[in-house]
């Protein structure tokens, strides 16, 4: 069941896809000493929806920030789509979903959503239609003239999800998006996120610390482990798809949860508490 | 004619000062009526009490001698002596100073927030220059303005302009730097230029704070125009009103000046608040009662997402 293997697997998908995300010894230490990171590994296919998942410390956000050339590693090295992070972010080949929605609060949802169209000089004719295209696709077409403050957390959340999306980058970096939202909310999302990545055939990285949420969502989950932050190992998710909310009640699911939480378990003496 | 209700506490805090204003208008004045009655000068009235409220130059003017005051000072309206004019030419030029403090004050702040040295450099000096007293530098800054043939309302805008920047520059710098960290990762992620991080988020970020520090600002500047006119040679103006008004000794006039100044005031700050709900619409909060209801609405089609 478990395995300490970091070498690429084929994605559920059934296709043997090249690698668009590769991680080879990175390791990041910050000025003050604390090894955020030590000796990543990690092979990520086209297509497949990877969870990061693990305590505070555990170095999971760093390792997405790492990705996205928000920060640069001390050593190692990362190859998105056979380029660096820099090349890639300026290729601008992925979106970034933040833990806040970080939406422009003197923007209307349509305008939030058409923002990287403007940053990246798309035609003006094309940024509206996009827009209006990727607010369809999460549902949230009739609110377009909104302001950010007239809608519920969840709500902001997906706006921020049709912006990451807008520009049609092959990666979607997530860092605990669903993290401040309420339990419903976030299974409703959740479910919403896999209606996405199927319909858009994008390759998502997912960071959280909800072991249901990960096993829920993705086609690997990757179990890091704190002091120093590492890859523990990386256990493959092999729920039929679609998921639906039964998918939550099967054994099958209960099997992979507990893998999880004994690979986070055994990464460290400690109970990891949800 | 319907009082908003939002200014009923405005107007109650007017009645409790005019309430406490008579006693202490009596309690300052009758001495020094009485002292006039001994002396045996010339007053329509036979006691202290009386004689209180008409005095020529009474220690606190009694209402009705500020009524008839501000009726003697404010018509015609057009005359180069009343106070409408007069009122005018200040507020002209607090408005030109405050725009000019608001160029100033935006260079100095796009150049703190971009570079560490300049904030460094300058912050202390620019601070030092707000320590040094207006009235003192006022008439200094006209003569050397005058020796560039800069004169009339101009240095007076440009004194108003000296005191307003300050505000205007720490408030619009601490706009420019007020997105949070995550939005300008936001930025980096889309691969914007410095330039497009601060068109897309530091300088709309910055437009709330802006129009707070206009407000300290206005009132800044308002001050800084009066004291110009005053310490320099002025034809128009409030300041010009008082300074002939002082050296007449009116003390009611004195009242009635100072009065419509404060009213000039807050007209000014009116019309900074004003512009400021014409330009940040994503701010109005709509009509009270309202936004529960629609909130409540939209967090229920939450549900259905």
């Amino acid at each position: 069941m478990m395995q300490a293997n970091t070498s690429p697997e084929s994605s559920a998908k059934g296709s043997k896809a090249e690698a668009i995300v590769s991680v080879q010894g990175v390791s990041m230490v910050f000025p003050n000493g604390t090894v955020a990171l030590k000796d990543a590994n990690l092979e990520i296919a086209q297509g497949e929806f990877i969870s990061l998942i693990g305590p505070s410390g555990c170095g999971k956000t760093t390792l997405l920030r790492l990705l996205a050339d928000l920060i640069q590693p001390s050593s190692g090295t990362i190859r998105i789509g056979g380029k660096s992070p820099e090349e890639a972010r300026k290729a601008r080949a992925y979106g970034y979903v933040f833990q806040a929605p970080t939406l422009m609060e003197w923007r209307n949802v349509l305008s939030n959503v058409m923002l990287p169209l403007e940053v990246m000089n798309f035609p003006v004719q094309e940024r509206r239609a996009r827009a209006e295209r990727m607010l369809a696709l999460v549902g949230l077409e009739k609110f377009a003239r909104h302001y950010p403050w007239q809608l519920s957390g969840g709500m902001q959340q997906r706006v921020s999800i049709a912006r990451a999306l807008a520009f049609d980058p092959q990666l979607l970096f997530m860092d605990e998006p669903f993290g401040a939202l309420d339990e419903i909310t976030r299974e409703n999302l959740n479910l919403e996120l896999l209606r996405l990545w199927r319909e858009t055939g994008k390759t998502i990285i997912f960071v959280t610390h909800s072991i249901p949420e990960a096993v829920f969502l993705s086609t690997r989950i990757v179990v890091m482990t704190p002091r120093p932050g590492k890859i523990e190992t990386v256990i493959p998710v092999d729920l039929p798809q679609p998921r639906t909310f039964e998918t939550r009640e099967t054994t099958r699911f209960f099997e992979l949860a507990t893998a999880v939480r004994e690979a986070l378990r055994k990464g460290h003496g400690y109970e990891v508490t949800e | 004619m319907r009082i908003s209700p939002s200014l009923v506490p405005m107007l109650v805090v007017a009645l409790v000062v005019l309430a406490l204003y008579w006693p202490l208008m009596y309690l300052a004045n009758i001495p020094v009526a009485q002292r006039a009655l001994d002396t045996g000068a010339a007053l329509p009235c036979q006691t202290a009490f009386e004689c209180a409220t008409q005095l020529r130059s009474p220690v606190l003017p009694s209402p009705q001698q500020l009524w008839n005051g501000f009726g003697n000072l404010m018509f015609p309206l057009n005359s180069p002596n009343a106070i409408p004019v007069n009122a005018a030419v200040t507020a002209f030029e607090t408005v030109v100073g405050l725009l000019l403090a608001a160029v100033v004050g935006f260079f100095f702040a796009i150049g703190m927030v971009a570079s560490r040295a300049f904030e460094r450099a300058l912050l202390p000096w620019i601070v030092a220059s707000q320590t040094v007293p207006i009235i003192a530098i006022a008439p200094m800054l006209v003569v050397l303005l005058g020796q560039y043939g800069v004169q009339g309302w101009l240095p007076k805008a440009i004194i108003a302009a000296y005191i307003a920047f300050f505000p205007i520059t720490i408030g619009v710098a601490k706009g420019l730097k007020s997105p949070d960290p995550m939005a300008l990762d936001l930025m980096k992620t889309y691969n914007a230029s410095h330039w497009q991080t601060y068109l897309k988020l530091r300088f709309p970020a910055s437009v709330p704070y802006l129009f707070t520090a206009f407000k300290v600002a206005m009132t800044a500047a308002l001050i800084g125009a009066i004291v110009a006119e005053i310490s320099t040679i002025s034809f128009q103006g409030i300041g010009k009103m008082l300074a002939e008004n002082s050296r007449a000794s009116d003390v009611v006039a004195m009242w009635v000046i100072m009065l419509s100044s404060a009213v000039l005031g807050i007209l000014l700050v009116a019309l900074v608040n004003w512009l400021e709900r014409l330009l940040t619409p994503w701010r109005r909060t709509g009509g009270g009662a309202a936004i529960p209801a629609k909130q409540a609405r939209l967090s229920r089609r939450e549900g259905v997402g």
